[in-house]
């Protein structure tokens, strides 16, 4: 970033704070404060404590922000009252960011390094020696929920399979998958590729790495802004008229507003690409709202407890997998109602918040299991891990259900 | 998709609630939570016309000047509003009737009249001769006891003494925030630790009154808190966050979902499309792009200047953001240096037909499938007259029986 840039962004941000009216809004829906004192809400931490900071924060208590974002999202006034605090948070630990901080925040290196070995990996995850020795020495909690190792990759399956040959009357689309969907969400991606070529898409995807997101949720902002730049340039090598469609809703997030607005990367690449990105369940939506959807929909009875994570909802689109299931025959949807699961990407791994995140979580992981033992849903997969780890009930991304309606595989074995 | 609701306060959600009930597809787009949370958690249909108003329906045909909100909307209209907020909200959150005001005591104790209040509070109808405990906590920098018991009993035929209790909402907490302490409140252990705390200092007959933290969820935490203490019990609204203002919007946020209003929260609406009299979209500030989102009829129920849906610029000249509408009220004196005295600038807004459609200077419809509800319309000032939330239903009602009809 230029020093123009960054201060046209520190002022646009800091600017923003002028325009909190104090009415706490953010302080009633902030989902960590509600259950920890350690804590002191948005309102104080944010435009409040931003006023006198210049430099490091003197107030440490800003590094239990877990930056689910809720507080932008519910302000009245347009405050960046996350992104203040993910800015300070970045000065705060700057010369001194714990090596935890710096591995977990590396999803590419951690997926290269269990895919080879992934049933090894996956055991060695399972040992409770193993995970204590891991908190003790890194600090990744012992109970956290860990992502599970595919020894298949998605680039692997695409490799692998044939490419349909078409007719794909809808055109090309570029599917941007995210570490996740390549490395420990393959199906997730799997049945991404497979609903958009059953409408009629060829999907193109194109060699790409992290979008970053998680060295910026640990305040690594030099590496992050590296990366983000990096996957912008590679899904331009796509042709530039395309859609870019993402079923990580949080990658996705990143290159529609985080990228720019958190990171401070303000570049004519970078926004051109954010315009053209869609969540998978936003794009099906809006080609149902234009009556483009088929809805040849093979029925489905079953009644499923949806949780719409903070980061789909940073989006500003609304809900639209709830709309999309409900177009099912009997599926019925019940929405959560709730703020948090409490992981906030890499939040809840850590050994000193692992209590909070699963406080956060609680009224969720009720619901959940007051509603079902069979299947949940939840756009983003580090909920969906946190969700199965905290109620053992499976947890798919929406676009599941609509593989399975569409008649394209059957759900493993919670969905016949 | 049928209509279009802008702003997810007390008009647009029963608005979108309204319509989307009667098969209506309805998206409602709002920057950020609405001003519910904000309010007292009452309905206010009319307190002063300019005298103390004990029958708001009585007062309300004769009040205000020409261009008042309530001149154009009808009492009739209010009046199915209030009852329909009522019906959807339920016993357990509003009580009352609409024929007579309340005259419940405030946070600094002052009496304040509303029409329709929550159970929680209904104890606290100022009768003569009362005698009431007033119940603070150290620990909430909210709400002070000795001030508003002092004041109560200097502003009403009543005694009232003061009591603070050494009870933090959580343990250790310096600074407790009235949601800490509803949430405490949820808890029945709590409760009685309040009870066995407060009983013993309580006398025979006494009202008791404490700020409205009584429960966030458990929706009968003040009946539980009034049978432990073998007391009537009432809640007083405090400043944000108001509790009770966040029961009302929990509700209704509910169920306008129930209803399948599809509702997109965090960005705000920068503009819109038209042809002609008609607004074909309006342009919604995603993440990452603009949406547009095209309707057959709109609501814009955005508030006033509170939310910047109407902005003064430096010149002091006054515009509403979304339509760029013609508003009624401007004038050179809109602001006069006597803090207390009426101020022009609370009337400036939009004036709108009985269809609650926009009007021009000369009285002409600017859009013809576009409806104006609650805070963004001209002629009233609502804090002082207590109608805020009479014009917000009255009008909701109008703007989406007009669209039901269409």
């Amino acid at each position: 970033m230029s020093d123009l840039h960054e201060h046209e962004h520190d002022m646009l941000r800091r600017a923003s704070l002028d325009h909190c009216v104090k009415c706490t809004i953010c302080e009633t829906q902030c989902p960590v404060a509600a259950v920890t004192p350690l804590f002191s809400g948005p309102k104080y931490v944010g435009p409040q404590a931003e006023r006198f900071r210049n430099g490091e924060s003197v107030d440490h208590s800003l590094d239990y922000c877990s930056s689910c974002g809720i507080c932008t999202l519910v302000c009245p006034q347009g405050v960046k009252i996350a992104e203040l605090n993910s800015a300070a948070r970045a000065v705060m630990k700057a010369d001194h960011m714990p090596l935890r901080d710096q591995l977990i925040s590396r999803t590419t290196l951690m997926g290269k390094a269990m895919t080879p070995v992934a049933p090894i990996a996956n055991a060695v995850l399972g040992l409770k020696p193993a995970r204590w020795a891991i908190e003790k020495v890194i600090g990744i909690h012992r109970d956290a929920a860990m992502p599970t190792a595919h020894t298949q990759t998605l680039v692997g399956w695409l490799r692998g399979r044939t490419k349909p040959t078409g007719p794909f009357p809808r055109g090309p689309i570029v599917y941007f998958h995210g570490c996740a969907a390549t490395y420990f969400e393959v199906q997730t991606g799997i049945q991404t590729i497979e609903v958009l070529e059953h409408l009629g898409y060829e999907v193109i995807v194109p060699k790409q790495g992290c979008c970053g997101l998680p060295l910026q949720s640990n305040g690594i902002f030099d590496t992050a802004r590296t990366w983000v730049r990096t996957l912008v340039d590679d899904l331009r090598k796509a042709p530039r008229d395309l859609i870019i469609v993402s079923s990580s809703t949080s990658c996705s997030g990143m290159l529609k507003h985080e990228a720019k607005e958190i990171l401070g990367v303000d570049d004519d690449s970078l926004a051109e690409v954010g315009t053209r990105t869609r969540d998978i369940c936003e794009l099906l939506l809006d080609l149902h709202d234009a009556g483009s959807l088929p809805l040849d929909f093979d029925p489905i009875e079953i009644t499923v407890p949806y949780h719409a994570p903070c980061q789909l909802r940073g989006h500003g689109i609304g809900t639209p997998a709830v709309s999309l299931m409900q177009l099912i025959p009997g599926v019925t949807v019940v929405e959560s109602g709730v703020n948090c699961c409490g992981i906030a990407g890499t939040y809840g791994l850590k050994k000193e918040k692992y209590d909070i995140a699963m406080a956060v979580g609680k009224p969720l992981f009720d619901m959940v299991k007051n509603t079902t033992d069979s299947l949940a849903v939840c756009d983003s997969e580090t909920c969906r891990w946190q969700i199965e780890h905290a109620t053992g009930v499976p947890t798919v991304h929406p676009i599941a259900l609509l593989h399975r309606a569409y008649g394209l595989t059957k759900l493993p074995s919670v969905v016949s | 998709m049928d209509v279009v609701v802008i702003g997810a306060g007390l008009s647009g959600l029963v608005a979108a609630i309204r319509l989307a009930r009667v098969g209506k597809s309805v998206t409602l787009l709002t920057k950020g939570i609405g001003g519910l949370q904000l309010s007292q958690g009452t309905i206010d249909v009319l307190g002063y016309s300019p005298d103390l108003v004990t029958r708001p329906f009585e007062a309300l045909p004769r009040h205000g000047k020409p261009g008042h909100p309530y001149r154009v909307i009808g009492g009739a209209a209010v009046r199915s509003g209030v009852d329909y907020v009522a019906e959807l909200c339920g016993p357990d959150l509003l009580t009352g009737h609409a024929d007579d005001n309340f005259l419940l005591p405030t946070a600094v104790g002052a009496v304040r009249p509303t029409c329709l209040a929550q159970p929680s509070m209904a104890a606290g109808q100022i009768t003569a001769g009362t005698s009431y405990a007033i119940v603070g906590f150290r620990q909430n920098k909210d709400f002070y006891a000795a001030l508003c018991a002092g004041n109560l009993a200097r502003s009403a035929n009543v005694t009232a003494r003061a009591i603070t209790l050494d009870l933090p909402a959580r343990p250790n907490d310096v600074d407790s925030s009235a949601l800490a302490y509803a949430r405490a409140f949820d808890d029945p252990s709590y409760r009685q630790r309040f009870a066995t705390l407060l009983k013993p200092k309580l006398e025979a007959g006494e009202v008791v009154g404490v700020p409205a933290v009584l429960g966030i969820k458990v929706l009968d935490a003040w009946r539980d808190v009034s049978e432990r203490l073998g007391h009537e019990v009432f809640e007083i609204p405090t400043p944000p966050p108001g509790v009770p203002g966040m029961r009302l919007n929990e509700r209704l946020t509910q169920l306008a979902k129930a209803a399948g209003v599809r509702i997109a929260l965090g960005s705000r609406v920068v503009g819109a499309r038209t042809s002609g009299r008609r607004v074909e979209s309006v342009t919604f500030a995603a993440a990452g792009r603009n949406r547009d989102y095209a309707a057959a009829s709109f609501v814009h129920a955005p508030g006033g200047f509170e939310s910047g849906a109407l902005t003064m610029n430096s010149y002091g000249s006054i515009s509403e953001g979304v339509f760029n509408l013609p508003l009624a009220g401007v004038r050179d004196d809109l602001v006069t240096g006597d803090y207390w005295s009426d101020q022009a600038l609370f009337e400036v807004g939009v004036a709108v037909d009985d269809d609650m459609r926009p009007l021009d200077a000369a009285g002409r419809v600017v859009y013809s499938n576009l409806h104006c509800a609650g805070g963004i319309l001209a002629g009233a000032t609502r804090w002082s007259e207590k109608s805020g939330e009479g014009i917000a239903l009255g009008s909701a009602v109008r703007a989406a029986d007009t669209i039901r009809r269409a």
